[in-house]
């Protein structure tokens, strides 16, 4: 196996695993914030509740207006499970790393933020219960820096993939009958 | 590299290596998150709301009563404060004030205050009494939003005497003094290593602030403002921080209407 296919079986296998990782960190995720909150089963009305419950963790933030709180937090979890079923699914990895990255990104800034502010919360990042701390900082930094290497390779695969030629079939011409 | 290492294994334990480890580092990033998950807070696990635990010391003749609105309102609100923390003081002037005059008002929800003085607050501990011992005498009320509303004041030069003062009529004040007067010890406040202060044996409104205290250290309180809210008998994770009362009136709303 020459080094450029060493090279290629790593990039290949660092993009698997980062992708199932951060898929299945994306729909814990989603999972955490829409189960019910108290001892009931799954319910539409369950669900609701769980959503206004995340509102009140996005709110404690200070970050958007009441009027922008709820829509947020109406859409984030919904959007964390179908990023997470992307991821897994491998489709358009590209796209789906880089909107991973960015998301990432804004939650790594505003976590950093209200730390700087002294502001004593609960992170919300996996639902209630968690104190925003130096730990949930370095481990959203730690995800932050997985997705951004899973874009990278993800981009570089692509392009790769693009300049390749494409294989030649080795069939041979049927031969003219003079 | 990788091919070196599969080479040692079959090539379908080889497949899976990838599927295996992105588990494995899923697990170990979300372990923390899964434990707070899982790990019910004692108030939860009861599902009853902390104020009943102290419902036989309520009952007590003289003792404080640091409630607001009717019993037997759907929604139950237990908030554990510091008078001299300022994100309780933004709680309490923006959310609460309104909560009160909304919906406690209405009889839709039962404040219930919890004391939760921290040991970095000069002076919390002493307000603590000062709204304790008005709430013996029924006037908790008053006080609560006195000792908030003058919180840039009083801590200065932990002059709490002067605004409690002018939260009732004289008489009422007298008995105030009169319940603090053998408060002599330092007051009790929280510790970080989570063990239960001394009350001061003299002081007749120690005992309630450490069973609070104690209450804070069991829901655990990690930050002050902290409340639960507890709904048809099931108590919701707790929340701290500042929560305007839009988005707390939402969660009401969507509780009240299940």
């Amino acid at each position: 196996m020459t080094p450029n296919e060493t090279r290629g079986n790593l990039a290949r296998t660092l993009l698997l695993f980062g992708r199932l990782a951060l898929a299945a960190i994306f729909l814990f995720a989603a999972y955490a914030k829409l189960k019910p909150q108290a001892a009931t089963a799954w319910s539409g009305s369950s669900i609701k509740t769980s959503l206004s419950l995340f509102a009140m963790q996005v709110d404690s933030y200070q970050l958007l207006p009441p009027q922008l709180v709820s829509p947020a937090a109406h859409s984030l979890p919904p959007f964390e499970l179908f990023l997470g079923l992307w991821l897994l699914s491998g489709v358009l990895l590209r796209y789906a790393s880089l909107i991973t990255t960015l998301l990432l990104g804004a939650f790594f800034a505003v976590m950093v933020r209200t730390y700087m502010a002294g502001l004593e919360i609960n992170c919300g990042c996996f639902g209630p219960g968690e104190r925003l701390g130096p730990l949930t900082l370095l481990r959203d930094g730690s995800l932050l820096a997985l997705a951004l290497a899973v874009a990278i390779a993800a981009f570089m695969q692509g392009r790769k993939s693009r300049t390749e030629p494409a294989p030649v079939a080795h069939v041979s011409a049927p031969q003219r009958a003079d | 590299m990788i091919s070196r290492i599969n080479q040692g294994f079959s090539p379908r334990v080889a497949s899976r290596a990838p599927w295996a480890a992105a588990i494995l580092t899923a697990l170990v990033v979300l372990a923390p998150a899964i434990t707070a998950q899982t790990a019910t807070p004692a108030s939860a696990k009861t599902a009853t709301p902390a104020h009943k635990h102290a419902a036989a010391d309520t009952a007590a003749p003289g003792a404080p009563v640091k409630t607001i609105g009717n019993r037997n309102a759907p929604i139950t609100m237990e908030v554990f404060s510091d008078y001299q923390c300022p994100s309780c003081g933004s709680f309490f002037e923006n959310t609460l004030r309104a909560m009160i005059q909304d919906y406690v008002a209405q009889g839709k929800v039962y404040l219930v205050h919890h004391d939760f003085p921290l040991q970095m607050h000069t002076y919390s501990g002493q307000a603590a009494r000062w709204a304790n011992a008005a709430a013996m005498i029924g006037q908790f009320q008053d006080v609560d939003a006195a000792l908030f509303d003058n919180q840039a004041k009083w801590p200065v030069d932990g002059d709490i005497e002067k605004y409690v003062s002018a939260a009732m009529s004289p008489a009422n004040f007298k008995r105030v003094q009169g319940i603090l007067k053998g408060c002599t010890a330092a007051p009790p406040t929280s510790k970080a290593d989570r063990t239960a202060p001394q009350p001061d044996p003299g002081c007749p409104v120690d005992p309630y602030i450490v069973q609070d205290i104690v209450l804070g250290y069991q829901v655990p309180v990690q930050a002050t403002p902290t409340f639960i809210i507890h709904y048809k008998g099931q108590s919701y994770p707790a929340s701290s921080g500042i929560i305007t009362w839009p988005i707390l009136k939402q969660f009401f709303d969507t509780l009240l209407s299940q």
